[in-house]
């Protein structure tokens, strides 16, 4: 049991279930089990990861829709060059039909020591850019939202595959177990929803637990976490109670993990009411703090993750909006409405985690599931030639923070930003990356399902050690 | 990871040792035939676009319609250079230009004399053999008839399956655990066969039943119940991936029939179909001879209601029916099992060769009256979208030779033109925005009025012209993939901004819907009236949509599926006859005849000499009453599934299976019946010690009840459970006392709570539930509505009992099926006169492990 726990990689599917069942026995049933049998741990309490950790948390940052590279971090003065006529080299294939080039509306400045050229309308994330590495040459195998917002979410194209913050937990358990170790925010939901941040098949203890930032009010962020009729001692009577009938029942049947498992999780669920209301209520920050994030759901989403990663929680993702916000097949000015919502509380949630030390051990990610065309997308379906196509074949992926060095760009698109010429990082190999820096070896963090063994990385995935400090 | 690693060094080594093609064939294989391959394959091979056929050299040299593809010797001559260099009007790949590299390299190969491979029939990829070890292994072997073992304890063994399980107890030293109570015993069997739990009356009249075969009454009750369908038809569902709804990105977009289905499997197992036709009626209950097709038709649904977001009907197919991971070899040959690529597109093509279709359950003229009435409607809705449209247009265009007017009303000056007021508000709203995305009005209050009207009714102007020219590219009603390819034209898009925040659909302009009225002369409002009512009244006639099964069917005409190298559609290998599995067929496997192949299909898999079928669906029973398969992968019987932990138990279940045509009514009272089955959870050291996985069944395992029995049991045990049979899904809000398995199943946003309690994710076939263990769950218990809502319906249930004492003892009737011991009456008591009332009270009870374990 105890060897099972320091190597996830060995846990067979049964493992799983009866160290999930053998939980939180030392925490008060010591005297009612036989031996040392019930202090093996929760399924979410820490685990060792397979080699030193450099960061113990993820912030992912999701810009969905597909941000397009050329307008963001990618300067193509190439672009400007040939403006309104056809690309070279030709089109490499998209989701639809794409006309001449069209260069970026927007002006490329370069900020920091590193004096990496940022687009005008990411301002203030431009002033973190020497704590990010830029990854220009990211790819992916569909230029169509919904594989490709598995792939970058689940490690596979099709739906079934656990999400990554999904095999953190599983991998890592959780620092805090008074939260959720894997938390999503989403103001209304991202296209194809709930199966983004899915267990699938690891137990369902790891699945992500989805609040809608769109509400400020902390009890309508959380399934059932307030009791609307009882007082806390009343509460506090009632679940003594329940542990008492439970005890008397262990008494009968003999040591049996999962029923003290469930005397523990209903402790748990006590406590966690008293923290998650607090955690989740931005209102306890100061306002000046709150107006540095700015105003906004994405905002006030930044702001709760830093809350969260503070106190332990494993990952947070957020999703910028709902829908496919980023998705500007008709005119990509709208890039500029966007980023003046996403800019702001980016660069304070950088600076915070910076100013706090957390950033050290963070990795923090900013990115969509695709870019898009250098190229003007001129099919029928948009109503304006100023838009780009989805492009899986090479776009941008931010990385701070956890390890990971500041100030560098890594990999280059070809010279109009069409695909990854130069050092191509596959999503598997950003995921490899990702874990690594975790402690975890991308290659045994399998689970056994279905007579398989499973990985986030499926059979490839290469850490990029070039950008790792 | 290394050996990949050595491999690509390996290849890298070999394609830069500086090959050229005076190497002859070594050059074409590394160079020339994975460009070919990757390039051309996909139309010049079997689909002979344009006549050409580039897999041998003689159809090279044959070439196409356009004349020889090579020359040899001779590159610039040579129609394949002249297209791949794109130099000459044919320009080939169609979508792309090969690397300059590629191209050099085919120059260079050509002008050697185009040198074929060495291998003689280039495209076939190598015959899959079939090894003698691969058809040794253990569950593609015949299901035999095993000869009962000899056991030293006689008087436990009640049947051939204690006698299996007893000799390896023996065998290993173990003794199994002492009969569970009677009370435990009814406990547990109702939950397995109904998912319900029984009622303090059926546990008084159990505990009174002397005779002999008490239990076997139960039993039989049990399986007659309406309620064993609905619980082991949702164990079914599960395989099948049961939904009510698509995996939709968009919107929710519900199947409003699927509900047919779900009866049907329930139906089926009331009716104890055999499990043969059962499985046949899902593959192919269309097209079974001799049949009464409306009692098998529904099962289709099994297809029909796939996800449509990923083709999953052969993996469903496969691990659901055969317990075999065929859908591994969609990229390659399967790694572990004896299942070649081809099989898995041989399988593909059958169901490549059927449609999706309704199968209507009304007679054809209330279909037909459905049908032309909706079309009506459809069109009065046009009719009337039409009409305003034309009017927006016109009154837009009205307001626009306005602006100027408009503009100096904005700014304070007095102007003659009567204005509309709220037309101006718009206007005024709009100038004063900061924000506006072009850069037309920045500085309005400076701008002459006329200019700025002058732009905006040229702006509208150039706005149709470029709709008119688009209009003429794309053609009357484009297609979706008409719209993707057309070349448009487009204004420039600050001018489109501008547009759009005048005339667009939230445009200053713009007026839709019941906003027109006001502006319509009286004769036009009229006719738009008269157009509403009408609309209306066609609607409240239109009768609710004739009931239909959603079913496929076959195509006219089948093809062969190709196979996909390397899984990739757009290269396609040999096409492949639709046929069974070369694993489980007698010799190479025949081609299927019929239709699509799906009857042959059907007729395979359920057949009592397919090792698997039989064997994969009692182990799916045994699974669900003893907590764990004696195959414990129970859809993957391959080589990395889990081998069986009894297999001669395993077989015997089978063949009784197959000798009781195929019961499964008959298999559960056999397993019921057992002193396996009714053995105690009695926790023995030696037995922990030495088998703590309880894989020889030395005792019965304790079970968290599944979400569906737990919500059931809540609603049961207040009284508030409506137990009304089928029909239409309805979301589990707090306030639907349904089944839970009646509850509406989403791909697309599962239940909060079914998602809290680990119910299988619908998008794919699913083997087994888990039984995780969340403070999120504990939670549920605590505080959600639904509970303490049940919680105060089992207080007002005992409230008329004549004091707390016999309430107490009520509710651990009603909850547990057995009387408080003395210590719970008390803690029970003292936690009443102290403060906590009975709905608390009877939570607390709720909450409790008792509540949710089965024993």
């Amino acid at each position: 049991m105890h060897s099972d726990r320091n190597c996830p990689c060995q846990l067979s599917r049964r493992d799983a279930l009866r160290t999930m069942g053998a939980g939180f026995g030392m925490l008060g049933l010591a005297n009612l089990v036989r031996g040392g049998e019930a202090t093996a741990g929760s399924p979410l309490e820490p685990k060792p990861p397979h080699f030193e950790a450099k960061a113990k948390h993820v912030i992912f940052l999701f810009l969905n829709g597909g941000p397009s590279q050329v307008d963001t971090f990618d300067p193509k003065p190439m672009l400007t060059k040939y403006h309104g006529k056809p690309a070279p080299a030709g089109n490499l294939k998209t989701e639809r039909k794409t006309g001449n080039l069209l260069a970026s509306p927007f002006q490329f400045k370069r900020y920091g020591k590193s004096g990496i050229e940022v687009s005008e309308i990411f301002p203030k994330l431009g002033e973190c850019i020497d704590d990010i590495c830029v990854i220009r040459s990211m790819y992916t195998d569909r230029p169509n939202h919904e594989p490709s917002l598995f792939m970058m979410n689940t490690g596979d194209k099709l739906p079934g595959r656990p999400s990554m913050g999904s095999w953190l937990q599983y991998g890592l358990g959780t620092e805090n177990q008074n939260l959720p170790g894997f938390i999503v925010l989403c103001p209304g939901t991202p296209i194809v929803g709930p199966q983004l941040w899915s267990s699938t098949f690891l137990p369902a203890v790891y699945q992500g637990t989805f609040v809608p930032n769109n509400e400020i009010e902390p009890e309508k962020l959380i399934q059932h976490i307030r009791n609307k009729d009882l007082k806390p001692a009343e509460q506090r009577r009632q679940l003594d109670l329940i542990a008492k009938l439970d005890r008397l029942q262990l008494q009968h049947t003999g040591p049996d993990p999962q029923l003290e498992a469930t005397i523990e999780s209903a402790e748990i669920a006590f406590r966690m009411q008293a923290e998650a209301p607090n955690v989740f209520d931005v209102r306890k920050e100061s306002e000046a703090t709150r107006a540095r994030y700015g105003d906004g759901n994405f905002a006030r989403g930044c702001l709760l993750a830093r809350r969260l990663v503070e106190r332990g929680v494993r990952m947070v993702q957020i999703y910028f909006g709902d829908g496919q916000p980023w998705d500007n097949h008709d005119d990509i000015q709208i890039h500029r409405k966007l980023a003046r919502q996403a800019d702001q509380p980016i660069a304070a949630l950088l600076q915070d985690l910076k100013a706090s030390g957390l950033l050290k051990e963070t990795l923090v990610i900013i990115g969509g599931e695709f870019g898009r065309t250098p190229a003007v997308e001129v099919s029928g379906l948009v109503a304006v030639q100023n838009g780009r196509d989805h492009n899986s074949h090479g776009f941008s992926t931010l990385v701070a923070g956890g390890g990971i060095k500041g100030g560098m760009t890594y990999g280059n698109t070809d010279e109009f930003g069409f695909k990854a010429v130069e050092n191509p990082v596959h999503v598997h190999d950003l995921h490899a990356t990702l874990l690594h820096q975790l402690g975890l070896d991308h290659t045994k963090l399998t689970y056994r399902y279905s007579g398989r063994d499973f990985r986030l990385t499926d059979v490839a995935g290469e850490v990029l050690k070039d950008i790792i400090v | 990871m290394d050996t990949v690693k050595t491999g690509a060094a390996v290849w890298m080594l070999l394609a830069s040792a500086g090959l050229h093609a005076a190497d002859g064939s070594e050059f074409f294989e590394m160079r020339i035939r994975p460009v070919l391959a990757k390039n051309c394959y996909s139309c010049h091979t079997s689909a002979q676009m344009g006549g050409l056929q580039l897999d041998t050299r003689e159809h090279v040299l044959k070439g196409g319609k356009s004349g020889a593809a090579v020359v040899p010797g001779d590159a610039d001559k040579s129609l394949l250079i002249q297209a791949v260099r794109q130099s000459e009007r044919l320009k080939m790949p169609p979508n792309g230009k090969l690397k300059d590299s590629e191209i050099a390299d085919l120059s260079e190969w050509v002008k050697g004399g185009a040198v074929w491979g060495a291998s003689a029939a280039p495209l076939k990829t190598p015959e899959y053999v079939i090894t003698a070890e691969q058809r040794a292994f253990w569950s593609f072997q015949p299901v035999r008839d095993p000869a009962l073992p000899a056991v030293k304890d006689k008087k436990w063994s009640q049947s051939p399956i204690d006698q299996f399980v007893l000799a390896k107890l023996e065998s290993s030293g173990l003794r199994p655990a002492h009969a569970a109570d009677k009370r435990t015993l009814i406990r547990r069997v109702t939950f397995d066969l109904t998912g319900l739990p029984p009622t303090p009356e059926e546990v008084e009249s159990f505990l009174g039943d002397r005779s002999p075969n008490a239990f076997a009454k139960v039993v039989d009750r049990l399986l007659a119940s309406p309620h064993y369908g609905e619980r082991w038809g949702r164990y079914w569902l599960d395989v099948a991936r049961y939904s009510d709804d698509r995996l939709d990105s968009e919107r929710e977009n519900v199947y409003p029939n699927s509900f047919r289905y779900r009866d049907w499997v329930i139906q089926s197992l009331n009716y104890d179909m055999p499990y043969d036709l059962f499985v046949k009626a899902q593959i192919a209950g269309d097209l079974l001879p001799g049949a009464d097709r409306d009692k098998l038709e529904p099962g289709l649904g099994f297809y029909a209601l796939s996800p449509e977001f990923q083709d999953d009907r052969v993996d469903a197919t496969t691990r659901g029916f055969l317990g075999l991971t065929v859908a591994c070899a969609t990229c390659h040959d399967h790694k572990y099992d004896p299942i070649p690529t081809k099989d898995y597109y041989s399988l593909l093509g059958i169901f490549k060769n059927t449609d999706l279709t309704e199968y209507p359950l009304a007679p054809k003229s209330d279909v037909e009256s459905y049908k032309g009435q909706k079309k009506k409607i459809d069109d009065q809705k046009e009719a009337i979208e039409a009409f305003i449209k034309v009017q927006s247009a016109a009154l837009g265009d009205v307001l626009a030779a306005n602006t100027a007017a408009y503009l100096r009303s904005a700014a304070g000056e007095a102007v003659k033109t009567k204005l509309d007021q709220e037309t101006l508000d718009r206007w005024k709203k709009y100038l004063d925005k900061t924000d506006k995305e072009h850069p037309f009005l920045k500085d309005w209050k400076k701008q002459n009025p006329d200019e700025v009207q002058a732009l905006v009714l040229a702006t509208a102007a150039e706005k149709k012209k470029v709709d008119d020219e688009n209009h003429i590219r794309l053609g009357l009603n484009p297609s979706r993939d008409d719209l993707s390819k057309a070349n448009l034209v487009s204004m420039d898009r600050d001018r489109f901004v501008l547009w759009r925040d005048l005339f667009g659909d939230k445009g200053v302009l713009h007026y839709q819907d019941k906003h027109i009225d006001r502006f319509l002369a009286p004769i036009f409002k009229e006719r738009l009236d008269a157009m509403r009512a009408d609309l209306e009244a066609l609607e409240k006639s239109l009768p609710t949509q004739y009931a239909f099964l959603q079913v496929i069917n076959d195509k006219d005409h089948p093809v062969n599926e190709r196979v996909h190298l390397r899984g990739n559609a757009e290269n396609l290998g040999d096409e492949v006859p639709r046929h069974f599995l070369s694993i489980l067929s007698k010799g190479d496997p025949v081609a299927y005849k019929h239709g699509s192949g799906r009857l042959e299909l059907a007729e395979d898999i359920a057949s009592p000499d397919n090792p698997l079928t039989a064997r994969v669906i009692v182990n799916r029973v045994w699974q669900l009453h003893f907590g764990q398969g004696l195959v414990r992968t129970p859809s993957n019987f391959g080589q990395l599934g889990d081998r069986p932990s009894h297999p001669e138990l395993l077989d015997y279940l089978a063949k009784s299976l197959i000798e009781n045509h195929w019961s499964l009514k008959a298999l559960h009272r056999e397993i019921l019946l057992s002193s396996t089955y009714q053995m105690s959870t009695e926790f023995i050291d030696a037995a922990a010690a030495k088998d703590p996985e309880n894989r020889l069944l030395w005792r019965a395992n304790r079970r968290r009840l599944d979400i569906e029995a737990l919500r059931d049991e809540f609603l049961a045990d207040s009284g508030s459970l409506d137990l009304t049979p089928g029909g239409p899904a309805k979301k589990l809000t707090d306030d639907n006392k349904r089944r839970t398995v009646y509850g509406f199943v989403s791909r697309r946003k599962l239940d909060g709570t079914l998602a809290l309690f680990d119910f299988p994710n619908p998008n794919s076939t699913s083997e087994q539930r888990l039984d995780t263990n969340v403070p999120l769950q504990r939670l549920f218990f605590l505080n959600s509505g639904f509970i303490t809502a049940q919680a105060k319906l089992l207080a007002d249930r005992l409230r008329p009992l004549k004091d707390d004492t016999a309430r107490i003892d009520r509710a651990y009737a009603v909850l547990f099926s057995r009387p408080p011991t003395a210590v719970e009456r008390k803690l029970g008591l003292d936690f009443l006169t102290s403060g906590g009332d009975w709905p608390q009270y009877a939570q607390a009870l709720f909450s409790s492990n008792e509540f949710s374990f089965v024993e």
